[in-house]
């Protein structure tokens, strides 16, 4: 029974456009509290880092100074970002007082929290201000909210400025194990025969290598390791499940029609591989990505508590455990940064979980629970 | 146990050894021994390899002795006037001082006290420092269980190349020479009869006890001493440590049994430490040494490292390898048909137990597991102080003439001006690293040698002090200024500017090092230089040090016995053949290191050595950090210990008098 054309239309637009595959991912992933709290957190950590100049740091987010606005703060991000004309003006790194001595005109919004990442604080550096103690005596304070290191610097804000190397080391190195995880698998998976059984022997030879020995070896042997070297290095040892994960997708997908379909037309593997088949196989290759950005920032924290981390002086979370080991005593030491590396872990590994009940038809019942 | 710190230990070792060390060129790399340390050396690591790997493998290593036929001992007698020389009892020289400074408190007063201040500290020493008056206040059963932070790589006397060897060797080797805490050496009455030295310094003749026995049953000759000479000087057989000094021998001669004679190059004052050097016996390994010159391979070697024949008070008795080794006090050693011809050791066994990790170290003589224990200074002020603590120990520290520095490659761009180097120290902040980050226990340095010790000029420099204005005026004079308005101080060489960016090497694993070299990275900052602080394991900071490949790099060291040691340091030769890797020259030092050597006279050669102090001080080859006093923690049991400026153990007596007071 056939339908006149101008009634088959409007059917059509009367259908309501079902949901697409990441919208109703999307949906499906709200409705899980714990991995929304997770996302959250990691939300919110994300915006500590990008804020943590502004948060706790010895130097103003803006001044006026001789006329001129400037932002030491973002010296925090990179030193040559410190505006040159407080060296040449000799402030040597103390802010408050010199403001006020060379340019009494000046003015100047300052962090929440004056207390700096990479040094103590010094007796009247603020003024009226103790300096922070030292030794064991920094228990957590109203001046060092988490307390202060044996150095005394302040765990608060080295905490609040590691954020950034925890959230950096997770994302950089997973998107190092990501981009060379998705390329094996795929071509693997694509190619299939002669290449699938090479590059699945060789993901089998890089998964028998101990990860954390490795970069032990590695570290010895470069120069001047720096914490990119360690992403790089997590990066490129961490992509053996993205890739069989990405190999079994495609070994799937690849029989489907939409892919003969588009090899009828002509198109070129490339653009099969990657336009085709990967959008439809990312969605189960996240949630080991995921993982992986928890492992990853274990393997920081793991590798600066052992001492083997970013040089110092910068702030890393494990850099503070590591501290905190050689006097139990100070439990603020181990107390803080242990909750940041736990609940951070957690947080990914929930969000990583509800990646995967809200793919997988299979286990989006439990979820609704 | 400071493990950097031990290391350092090994330069007055070897030096007594062996006076100036001047390893042969021919492996001149890997002999060199790690004397230097981490500064603090929590955990740094280290013993120095042997060097068999880089002997040369070229057919036949060249000889390194010139043949010499020496005369007969009636022409030698005749030739020359001997002057006698000490024989003595370290044991009871210690003893009479002991007795001169009775106990201001009693054993039982001290051991309820708490060591903090230094009169306590001084009460506790000179209680449970003194000597058993009778042989019932010593418990000769009892075990000491020592702590040490790294295993031994040789067993074998003259493969010896870090503190816990020689430690060891201190209790199982048999010593010709001692010395007191004083460095004043003397022959040993344990092993000699008598020692002559000729009037023009050329010859030294010992003559051996005749009741001297290996712990095989062997007699133990002069003929041994010679073997040993002649081992050593083998350019096969893979010496690490200690041929540096014995090398500046001419000769050494077995003319009978007893009588042995020690030829010299050159009359030096450094010469009574060149024959001070450990003896092997000649009938273990004179036919084995020609299979296997690397004394460690074949399968005789191998078992003979397990179980040396010894030549001490004990001998090894069991090892178990990265865990712990024992040695057991030999009967036969004190006891001659049943007469005691030596005093008997105080232990039956001791014990080193392998702890590396400080933490644990802790823990274990908390729980009395381990009997000694060398503290680094966060321990000593803020983890020892309470009962857990003091249930079963005690502590006391002691000076010790070590220091820590900052080397300042003078082949980099940066350092070669003088100015500068005095700029790096003006810009420190010395009270912060000494109050907050030393935890106020250590001393400030002023120089190479430390004021108490007879070669430190009077008096000594006042150590630097913090002064950024004047840093940063010394850095502009030389040139270095922010030319480019960037922030960072830089300078045209060589036609290019180069931004004052630089990075300090340390051993990792020291948390005070780390923490030191983070604040003056800090302090530089302040002023606009970049510096970068790269913490790296310790042998390869070493290997780098010694090829010059570094800008800056900071390290601890020991005291020689004698300050000509020093010359290993600081003079132009040793750039090549020696440790002094900043490559600094000074002809003026040269000179008066070759000066010193020569001259015989203590007060004239410590006016030598207070010029080169000064001289020294001028041109800040290294920024002196602090020096760095010994902290141990005893046993409750313990008793007759006395700090030396080498620390407790390796000196006459030294681990001679500890004894363990009956339960």
């Amino acid at each position: 029974m056939a339908l006149p054309i101008e009634n088959r239309k409007s059917k059509i637009e009367n259908v309501k456009k079902s949901a697409g595959f990441w919208k109703e991912t999307w949906r499906q992933f709200r409705r899980r509290r714990l991995g929304m709290a997770a996302l959250i957190f990691v939300g919110a950590l994300t915006v500590t880092a990008i804020l943590s100049p502004a948060i706790v740091g010895t130097r103003p987010i803006v001044c006026q100074y001789k006329g001129h606005l400037y932002f030491p703060c973002m010296g925090y991000f990179n030193p040559r970002w410190e505006n040159p004309i407080f060296q040449i003006d000799k402030f040597r790194k103390r802010y408050p007082e010199s403001l006020k001595a060379k340019d009494p005109a000046s003015w100047a919004v300052w962090p929440l929290n004056y207390n700096d990442p990479y040094r103590r604080v010094y007796d009247n550096e603020w003024p009226d201000r103790a300096g922070n103690p030292t030794r064991d005596q920094g228990r957590p304070n109203t001046l060092n909210w988490f307390g202060t290191d044996q150095r005394g610097v302040d765990v608060f804000a080295q905490m609040v400025h590691g954020t950034r190397v925890a959230l950096l080391v997770g994302i950089l190195s997973m998107g190092i194990a990501a981009a060379i995880g998705i390329v094996i698998g795929a071509l693997a998976g694509y190619f299939g025969g002669w290449a699938d059984f090479a590059l699945s022997r060789l993901v089998e030879l890089v998964l028998c290598i101990p990860t954390l020995v490795l970069i032990l070896a590695l570290l010895a042997i470069i120069e001047q390791a720096t914490i990119w070297h360690i992403m790089a290095i997590i990066g490129a040892t961490s992509w053996t499940s993205i890739a069989r994960l990405t190999r079994g997708e495609f070994l799937r997908l690849k029989e489907m029609d939409f892919v003969a379909a588009a090899r009828t037309t002509g198109l070129g593997e490339l653009r099969i591989i990657f336009r085709y088949i990967l959008p439809n196989a990312l969605a189960p290759v996240l949630v080991p990505i995921t993982f992986g950005i928890a492992g990853a920032i274990l393997t920081e924290s793991a590798l600066s508590f052992l001492g083997f981390g970013a040089p110092p002086p910068n702030p890393s979370w494990g850099t503070l455990l590591s501290a905190g080991r050689s006097n139990y005593q100070m439990w603020w030491l181990i107390f803080y940064p242990g909750l940041a590396i736990f609940f951070t872990v957690l947080a990914y590994n929930l969000i990583g979980e509800g990646l995967q009940e809200a793919t997988d038809p299979r286990l989006r019942e439990g979820g609704r629970a | 146990m400071n493990r950097g710190w031990m290391l350092l230990l090994l330069l007055p070792v070897v030096l007594f050894a062996g006076g100036c060390p001047k390893p042969p060129a021919d492996d001149a790399s890997p002999a060199q021994p790690p004397a230097t340390s981490a500064t603090d050396g929590e955990t740094a690591s280290g013993a120095g390899e042997s060097s068999a790997a880089t002997t040369p493998v070229a057919d036949e290593p060249a000889p390194l002795l010139e043949p010499f036929n020496p005369p007969a001992l009636a022409e030698l007698d005749a030739q020359v006037t001997w002057e006698e020389q000490p024989v003595r009892d370290a044991f009871e020289m210690m003893r009479e001082e002991k007795q001169q400074q009775p106990p201001l408190v009693s054993v039982d007063e001290a051991l309820s006290m708490k060591n903090d201040s230094r009169d306590a500290n001084e009460k506790i020493l000179s209680a449970l420092g003194q000597y058993p008056a009778s042989a019932g206040d010593v418990d000769y059963e009892a075990r000491f269980d020592r702590c040490v932070n790294f295993d031994l790589n040789s067993t074998n006397p003259i493969l010896y190349s870090t503190t816990v060897e020689s430690e060891l060797h201190t209790l199982t080797g048999l010593s010709l020479f001692s010395f007191d805490r004083t460095f004043t050496p003397f022959g040993a009455d344990d092993a000699l009869v008598s020692w002559h030295v000729s009037s023009d310094r050329m010859f030294d003749k010992v003559v051996l006890r005749d009741d001297l026995f290996w712990s095989d049953g062997q007699p133990i000759t002069a003929h041994d001493v010679e073997f040993t000479f002649q081992t050593i000087m083998n350019p096969k057989v893979p010496v690490p440590a200690v041929r540096s000094g014995v090398d500046e021998l001419k000769w050494v001669k077995a003319y009978d049994d007893r009588t042995v004679v020690f030829f010299h190059k050159q009359p030096l004052a450094t010469n009574v430490w060149n024959i001070l050097f450990p003896v092997i016996p000649r009938h273990v390994y004179e036919s084995s040494l020609q299979d296997d010159p690397t004394l460690r391979d074949s399968d005789y070697h191998i078992k003979l490292e397990s179980a040396p024949v010894s030549g001490g008070p004990y001998r090894l008795k069991s090892r178990v390898v990265g865990q712990e080794f024992v040695v057991e006090r030999r009967e036969d050693w004190y006891l001659k048909d049943g007469q005691e011809v030596r005093r008997k050791p105080y232990f039956k066994e001791i014990r080193f137990r392998v702890i590396e990790d400080p933490n644990t170290a802790l823990l274990a003589i908390n729980n009395g597991q381990v009997h000694d224990y060398q503290m680094n200074p966060e321990q000593w002020t803020t983890q020892t102080n309470d009962a857990d603590f003091y249930k079963n120990n005690t502590k006391s520290s002691g000076t010790e003439w070590g220091f820590a520095f900052i080397f300042w490659n003078q082949r980099t761009p940066f350092f070669a001006d003088q100015r500068v180097r005095q700029a790096m120290s003006y810009t420190l902040d010395y009270k912060e690293m000494l109050d907050e980050i030393c935890y106020g226990i250590y001393e400030p340095c002023s120089g190479t040698f430390h004021p108490d010790s007879w070669m430190a000029p009077k008096p000594s420099p006042q150590p630097y002090q913090q002064d950024l204005d004047k840093a940063e005026a010394l850095l502009d004079e030389a040139g270095w200024t922010d030319s480019d308005g960037d922030g960072i101080r830089d300078k045209m060489v060589d036609g290019r500017k180069t931004d004052f960016d630089f990075s300090i090497l340390l051993g990792e694993g020291s948390k005070t090092t780390e923490r030191i070299v983070t604040l003056l990275a800090e302090n530089l900052g302040q002023i606009g230089i970049t510096c970068r602080p790269q913490p790296i394991e310790f042998t390869v900071m070493l290997e780098k040090a010694r090829k010059h490949e570094f800008q800056a790099l900071t390290m601890g060291l020991g005291a020689g016995a004698d300050p000509t040691t020093s010359e290993n340091i600081y003079t132009t030769n040793a750039i090549k053949n020696g440790r002094n890797y900043a490559s600094y020259s000074n002809p003026e030092v040269d000179e008066l290191f070759e000066q010193g050597k020569r001259e015989f006279d203590r007060a004239k050669r410590a006016e030598i050595y207070g010029r080169i102090h000064m001289l020294l001080w001028e041109d800040q080859p290294m920024t002196w950090l602090y020096n760095r006093n010994a902290f141990y923690g005893f046993n409750k049991r313990l008793r007759g210990y006395t700090y030396s400026p080498r620390g407790p153990y390796t000196y006459g007596p030294g681990i001679g008098s500890i004894y363990m007071a009956p339960e």
